[in-house]
């Protein structure tokens, strides 16, 4: 029930990264869209982590060009993504260690004009009314998310598969198109699990999501389209059910774990 | 209709206004002391009734700052209608020194990188007042401040634009520089600094005849320009205290945090980071300016020898005591360098250590380096993040 792949909101287009001579990335192209989750797999090394960080800028492509076709822009540095709707969350839950869960919330809502240095300076309506309203919103948001009775603790006292849904209630304060969520399922049970395939299915009726996982039994059932790296290289790109079934993803990758 | 009670309050306050009018119009001696009394009562009794009612912290923060920053400023001022000569100069230095220091701990505390040239970021606004009161004798001492605060944040902006590419120990690195060339690019300017012997106020800091009435209360001259010198600094404390204050709370204020915090989540949240290293350096540069600026107004002088690199190295301590990346701490830091001076003496007075009253300054030292390292093996947080991790942690052990 997926939708049709028309308009993709990210594109990465035969893009090649090097270090220092290590290739770890090979002309990769593949691309999200609205409506989509899209997970990237791959064994360890495959440079799963690289194309991630290519598409937030944090590496610089040595070849190919890495598009935001939706918001007609290419090759963003970081601190532009957030404004060009495209959220990340960090491995593991890279919080603001010393910002309550409130304040790391209302961060992911930075993007939004709430005026410059002189207005908070001289204290101007218009900035805390702002605050005020994002305030609000973030609130809002951990309730939604089940977690607003954490809202004045710090990072470090909440369990840890509720600080990763404070780091998702942070990434969609800025409205997002698209939701990238770098090995979401690392560190949580059973249930969170359960509670977080759910949470991301929900998410994908307004946003394409691109996920980085190791955990195959989290993956295969909740993604529309997987996307196979290996040695810096896309090997296979399809359903669940297709890659399954791919002899080179079998032999690179899942033939292992049997 | 239930009166409420913000309703009620306001209408005590009205009520202790008249009555302290009243009263201190049938006190007073004169019809100045009388008018500055009752203003005195009426800004209390009003901050008190804005402290004391409830809800208004969230919904109308800066109301509550004000009121906190007027309240405190009105109470000081009201004291230093008591104090004697050395106490209200000890006040104005401290005072003078807190602002330096909440630049600083807004820089270092809050955005988290190292300044160890704020020492010569203060110089920069203490030279810049003096050269300005030099050339115009007659621009009133608010003007000197502004050049001052413009000057400071003018060199902040051309040391902090490289230093934006620099982190940790390289950005220290920096600032220490200019702190170390701070003296020799004095000295190469002798004709506007002064060179080695420094400059001098063209005329001592005065209260204006019209407010004579309130300042000349049968004292001496010493009593009432330190007083009137100690205004002066509580009240551009206050203001750039509540300034901070805004700044701390505002989206610039939480976009510090988050740089100091984790830099790369910063970035993902659209923080961009080159800006606002800059922003928290010039920030920091203008109030160091601006308490340098405040140092030679007490003085009546400025001396490049202040302005020494180990001046430095005792801000950045002072504000470690106090508490970094708070704004009490700023204040707490302030009080620690008025007083020290004063208490080192009498320690050494007291314990017959030193005969001859030259050990002081030389203890000073030491004592000051004893503090800094109890501090952090005890209280890395300084008194007060120590103080608000301990009432925090209180709190939340209590059940509701």
């Amino acid at each position: 029930m997926a939708p049709v792949p028309d308009s993709p909101i990210l594109a990465l287009e035969n893009v090649s990264v090097h270090f220092e001579g290590l290739k770890a990335l090979n002309d990769v192209s593949f691309s999200v869209s609205s409506g989509e989750i899209v997970g990237l797999i791959g064994p360890n090394g495959a440079g799963k982590t690289t194309a991630f960080n290519v598409a937030c800028g944090f590496v610089k492509p040595n070849g190919g060009r890495v598009r935001f076709p939706s918001a007609g822009r290419s090759n963003l540095k970081p601190s532009q993504l957030a404004r060009a709707g495209v959220a990340r969350t960090l491995q593991g839950v890279g919080l603001f260690p010393h910002c309550s869960v409130l304040e790391n919330v209302m961060a992911g809502g930075h993007v939004r004009r709430s005026g410059g240095f002189f207005t908070g300076f001289l204290s101007l309506p218009n900035g805390v009314r702002a605050e005020r309203g994002l305030r609000n919103d973030a609130l809002a948001m951990l309730d939604r998310l089940g977690v607003a009775e954490m809202a004045d603790r710090l990072p470090s006292a909440i369990p840890y598969g509720t600080a990763k849904k404070v780091a998702v209630a942070r990434a969609l304060m800025c409205d997002p198109t698209l939701l990238m969520l770098d090995e979401p399922a690392s560190g949580l049970d059973e249930a969170e699990l359960e509670e977080f395939a759910a949470l991301i299915l929900e998410l994908r009726v307004t946003m394409g999501v691109l996920l980085v996982e190791h955990d195959m039994e989290f993956v295969m059932p909740l993604v529309d389209r997987l996307v196979v790296l290996n040695f810096g290289e896309v090997i296979a790109m399809g359903t669940p059910g297709e890659v399954r079934e791919n002899d080179a993803v079998v032999a690179a990758y899942l033939g292992v774990d049997e | 209709m239930v009166v409420n009670s913000s309703q009620r309050r306001m209408s005590i306050t009205a009520m202790a206004v008249v009555l302290s009018a009243i009263a201190s119009f049938s006190f007073g001696s004169s019809t100045r002391v009388a008018v500055a009394l009752s203003a005195f009562l009426t800004l209390l009794a009003t901050g008190a009734a804005i402290f004391t009612t409830p809800g208004l912290r969230s919904s109308h923060p800066v109301v509550v700052r004000a009121a906190l920053t007027i309240t405190t400023v009105d109470v000081v001022l009201f004291a230093t209608y008591f104090f004697p000569a050395n106490t209200n100069t000890n006040l104005a230095t401290g005072a003078a020194m807190s602002i330096v220091l909440l630049g600083l701990s807004f820089l270092t505390g809050a955005s988290g990188q190292i300044s160890l040239g704020n020492g010569a970021f203060m110089g920069v606004g203490a030279f810049a007042m003096a050269i300005w009161a030099n050339h115009h004798a007659t621009s009133p001492i608010v003007v000197g401040l502004l050049v001052a605060i413009v000057s400071g944040a003018l060199v902040g902006l051309l040391l902090g634009l490289p230093a934006t590419r620099l982190r940790g120990p390289y950005l220290a690195g920096m600032t220490l520089a200019f702190a170390v060339a701070f003296a020799a690019i004095l000295s190469s300017f002798n004709s506007w600094t002064g060179g080695d012997s420094g400059l001098q106020l063209p005329t001592a800091a005065t209260p204006p005849h019209w407010l004579l009435g309130f300042f000349d209360s049968g004292t001496s001259l010493l009593t009432t320009n330190s007083m009137w010198l100690a205004d002066i600094a509580i009240v551009v404390t206050g203001v750039a205290f509540f300034f901070m204050a805004n700044l701390f709370a505002s989206r610039t204020g939480r976009a510090m945090r988050l740089i100091r915090d984790n830099d790369v989540a910063a970035e993902l949240v659209g923080v961009s980071l080159p800006r606002g290293r800059v922003v928290a350096f010039v920030v920091s540069s203008a109030y160091a300016a601006l308490g340098g600026a405040l140092s030679t107004l007490i003085d009546n002088a400025v001396s490049p020898s202040t302005y020494s690199f180990a001046l430095s190295i005792t801000i950045l301590s002072l504000i470690v005591i106090g508490g970094i990346g708070t704004i009490p701490g700023a204040l707490i830091g302030g009080i620690v360098y008025a007083y020290s001076n004063s208490v080192i003496t009498w320690i050494t007075n007291q314990t017959g250590l030193n005969p001859q009253g030259n050990l002081a300054s030389q203890l000073n030292g030491i004592i000051f380096g004893g503090l800094l390292i109890v501090t952090m093996l005890f209280a890395p947080l300084g008194i007060s993040g120590t103080a608000r991790h301990l009432w925090r942690t209180r709190r939340r052990r209590t059940p509701r």
